[in-house]
């Protein structure tokens, strides 16, 4: 019997509106420290969970077992919880029933080629180790670590869902450091794709070209200066454009966050940001390709959309749950996602991207007279008011419209909304990040994408 | 607790069976009573109960680690047979071990069981208060939990720990809201043993709802300066795992951190002593053994100024010449100083108090950039306004050379204490 069916023969005991999932997620990680196997190690994490609605009140169960007794048995532990709470609420209004747009889909993402067992992962990452090791003899410390995580879920819901998903990425990280003047200097990349490790990389020698790309950027890193600190034109690379439309732009739009008291509250269809900005949060499939992180029924058993956060600049939509829906008077939005078994739905972004312009890069570039191009994020954050921070390990000066010194570590602020305002030229080439993991109570896999926007941050220097 | 050790035992002597050199095993089985509040209102409560399965095999010096957390026996024996295959992929690393024999130790903190209906009587209660106070401020989130957990630590050269622990812990996030202004989204979370007083009452919760009240209209500063800044103890606790991180197993055995030469050595103004204290009686969520099998001890890794230890494990030990770790920076409680906080604030000429700081990823060499959030501007002595865009820079090492005070007053977290510290030498950049 499969999951579903397996499940769907519990439909009788739900007593309110209920969500059942089974859930489970795999993953490996083998981690080289300069030339040690630091990590070697795989996990596997599921089991059941129960969540139920009534009147406006939640309960959750989850247990590890999920045999007959133990999925009966949370199902009533999550009914109690919902009742508990109902019967302490100061509110004894009848609440209406959720919004529902049942889905019946089904999407495994497994490779279909023979897997491979740890010692091969195993001996793939060292040999990536030895290259590093081979080619590149002035680095003080490296780092290459493969990450590997597959999430399967089941779902069937009290009002008409029935969901099987197996959503798999795979990612080989890789950091070189070295030294000037006993200061350490350090660049990192990746490459990540959706799928299992055998259909993400084919041989070590592929990402070779990658690390002869990230030593030229560490070469130069190490000869780096100080950005000028102060409000700046800069170009924004598509992996820090990415991550200002995820951290900064589209937290502030989680229905959830909105209730919260999100700036976007006030804003929306209101013009918030340059008419060069569209940015959506892609439910599964963008510019006729599945996704980095493909969502086609979310954990409340919603069918998943598309939502257009930003139209031509104006603000047109949050991202919604049922209940948040429910609220704000409109369609759910399919962006209901749980991390573990033990977690429920919260509303989270899925592949959010600014849409590509019209502009070359070269031309961005030539048009600054005194600025920066920044390449990479290491870490992000962002407020309610939509102010960010971005740590930029990567970058370089533009010097009359020239790529000039590289810049040592450093980090860009500003308030988003203010940001993409200021944005003037939006490049033609569309890159996807697919290497985010968010954080929000839970930690989740997001795609992020974008082109190169050029626009004015402030950055931090000396 | 004997069921633990059964399914502990029979993991341990698959291992064994399947040719493990050395194994080890830790299984904890916990549940959780967690009640949530969204948006002012309770919304939701959760019951999880969870199973944490860890194998650790060594076998020919080459070793392999695996999780799981179902108890079929099946499975445990599956797990065995994957953990042996993993550790015979990996490559030979002579520092791979585990702990030696110590004495059996049964170890306990907290309670057995959750009081919801007094943990739902005071999250409405504080809900209430919260209001009442501040009318103006939204709790976007709330999470109050109780979780019990039950663990046991077992292996092959004879090592067995068990640990009871049943803790509190309230986490919250909320944010100010007067017309159109809102302030930045502030949190904080403590753990505890029992509710002796009420929820907005715990360390600083009732001052930071305060601040949070005061910060819908905020103002960038004005220029740019070397200056002042005082790092409240919420905020104090970001830049100590920045400082901790620099001695943990992996900078150290890469060589990238820039403490790998200062052991024993001045590292901080003389004010300053940090130690790691799991088993302090003051802390309400302690940590009795490390996850490498040896049983906690509290210590200090800054004395006076002077770095006393790295945080190394067993594998960092063995990989280096330092010695490891009685605990591995979990519980952080910092000495307090000599000065009140409000003669800290009125020393400051021109400076900031640093609330929250939302930084990059620090370089190696300990360079930090960040926003101040939820901060203040401090001139001639006196809090002047809550400040917004503006940004502090410095150098981590540099700061704790110059620290200038630290405060008579701390914060009880449950899981580390921290005082207010002043230090000087950051830039603070706004805008012009």
């Amino acid at each position: 019997m499969n999951q579903l069916d397996y499940l769907k023969q519990f439909l009788p005991d739900f007593t309110q509106y209920t969500e059942l999932r089974m859930h489970e997620n795999r993953s490996t990680s083998i981690t080289f420290v300069k030339g040690n196997l630091m990590r070697n190690d795989s996990s596997t994490i599921g089991g059941v969970s129960a969540r139920v609605h009534k009147n406006k009140n939640w309960g959750f169960a989850s247990n590890p077992q999920s045999n007959d007794e133990f999925v009966r048995q949370t199902i009533k532990s999550a009914t109690q919880n919902a009742i508990f709470l109902d019967s302490r609420s100061t509110t004894k209004t009848q609440a209406s029933a959720l919004p529902n747009i049942a889905s019946s889909s089904q999407n495994d993402f497994s490779t279909t080629k023979k897997r491979l067992a740890q010692k091969e992962l195993i001996t793939f990452a060292k040999e990536l180790d030895g290259h590093i090791e081979k080619n590149y003899k002035d680095l003080t410390s490296r780092i290459v670590s493969l990450q590997c995580l597959d999430m399967q879920k089941t779902l069937v819901t009290s009002d008409g869902s029935l969901s099987h998903s197996m959503i798999p990425r795979a990612m080989v990280y890789f950091s070189f450091s070295t030294e000037k003047n006993g200061n350490p200097v350090e660049v990192y990349n990746l490459k990540c794709d959706l799928g299992q490790f055998e259909d993400v990389f084919q041989a070590p020698d592929s990402i070779y070209p990658q690390f002869a790309q990230l030593y030229e950027h560490l070469m130069k890193k190490r000869d780096g200066v100080f950005p000028k600190a102060g409000i700046k034109d800069c170009i924004l690379a598509a992996d820090l454009a990415g991550i200002l439309a995820h951290e900064a732009i589209g937290h502030t739009t989680e229905a959830d966050i909105v209730l919260g008291g999100s700036v976007a509250a006030n804003y929306m269809n209101k013009l918030v940001a340059s008419p060069l900005i569209t940015l959506v949060d892609y439910a599964n499939t963008a510019f006729g390709k599945t996704c980095p992180v493909p969502v086609y029924v979310d954990d409340e058993g919603t069918k998943a959309s598309d939502t257009v956060i930003i139209e031509e600049g104006v603000l047109k939509s949050y991202m919604h749950n049922k209940e948040s829906a429910q609220h704000f008077d409109v369609s759910p939005t399919g962006n209901a996602r749980a991390f573990q078994f033990s977690d429920e739905p919260l509303v989270r972004m899925r592949n959010t991207a600014i849409l590509p312009g019209t502009s070359k890069l070269e031309e961005m570039i030539s048009s600054i007279d005194d600025g920066y191009y920044l390449l990479k994020p290491s870490n992000g954050q962002a407020d309610s008011t939509s102010e960010f921070m971005f740590g930029v390990p990567l970058g370089y000066e533009i010097k009359k419209g020239k790529i000039g010194k590289a810049i040592k570590d450093t980090t860009i602020s500003g308030v988003a909304f203010d940001v993409l305002q200021s944005v003037s030229m939006v490049s033609n080439e569309m890159h996807w990040d697919s290497a985010g993991f968010c954080g929000k109570k839970q930690p989740m896999p997001v795609g992020m994408g974008g082109p190169a926007i050029k626009c004015k941050v402030n950055i931090g220097g000396r | 607790m004997e069921n633990n050790i059964e399914h502990a035992k029979y993991a341990l002597d698959a291992m064994q069976t399947l040719g493990a050199d050395k194994a080890q095993c830790t299984l904890t089985n916990s549940i959780k009573h967690e009640l949530n509040v969204d948006a002012n209102k309770i919304s939701l409560l959760r019951t999880t109960y969870d199973t944490n399965l860890n194998f650790k095999a060594i076998k020919d010096h080459k070793q392999g680690t695996i999780s799981s957390n179902k108890l079929e026996a099946e499975t445990i024996r599956a797990c065995a047979k994957q953990v042996l295959e993993n550790a015979e992929g990996g490559d030979v690393d002579e520092a791979y071990d585990i702990s030696c024999k110590q004495e059996h130790q049964t170890f306990e903190c907290g309670l057995n069981e959750a009081d919801l209906l007094k943990m739902h009587k005071h999250l409405s209660q504080f809900l209430k208060t919260c209001k009442k106070r501040y009318p103006h401020t939204i709790l976007e989130n709330v999470y109050l939990d109780f979780t019990k957990s039950d663990s046991t630590l077992l292996n092959s050269n004879g090592v067995h720990f068990d640990a009871s622990k049943g803790i509190y812990h309230l986490t919250l996030m909320f944010t100010s809201k007067k017309g159109k202004n809102i302030s930045s989204f502030n949190y904080t979370g403590y753990s505890f043993e029992q509710f002796d007083q009420d929820l907005i009452d715990i360390g600083m919760i009732d001052t930071l709802l305060d601040q949070s009240s005061q910060q819908t209209v905020l103002k960038p500063v004005t220029e740019k300066f070397d200056g002042e800044i005082i790092i409240t103890p919420d905020c104090l606790g970001n830049f100590l795992g920045i400082t901790t991180n620099f001695l943990s197993d992996a900078m150290i055995i890469s060589g990238t951190s820039p403490l790998k030469d200062k052991l024993n050595k001045s590292v901080a103004s003389q004010k300053l002593t940090i130690k790691d204290m799991p088993i302090s009686e003051n802390l309400a969520n302690k940590s009795f053994y490390t996850h490498d099998g040896f049983v906690t001890a509290n210590h200090s890794i800054i004395q006076n100024g002077v770095l006393k230890n790295f945080l190394l494990s067993q594998y960092g030990e063995n990989k280096t010449s330092f010695k490891r770790a009685p605990n591995y920076g979990s519980h952080l409680v910092v000495d307090a100083g000599q000065t009140k906080l409000q003669d800290l604030i009125k020393s400051i000429k021109k400076g900031v108090l640093l609330c929250r700081f939302s930084g990059g990823m620090p370089s190696n060499n300990g360079d930090f950039s960040g926003v101040a959030k939820n901060s203040f501007y401090i001139e001639n002595g006196k809090i002047k306004y809550p400040i917004n865009e503006t940004m502090i820079s410095g150098n981590i090492l540099k700061i704790l050379k110059n620290i200038d005070g630290i405060s008579k007053e701390r914060i009880n977290f449950g899981q580390s204490i921290t005082p207010w510290i002043k230090t000087h030498g950051v830039t603070i950049s706004g805008k012009p």
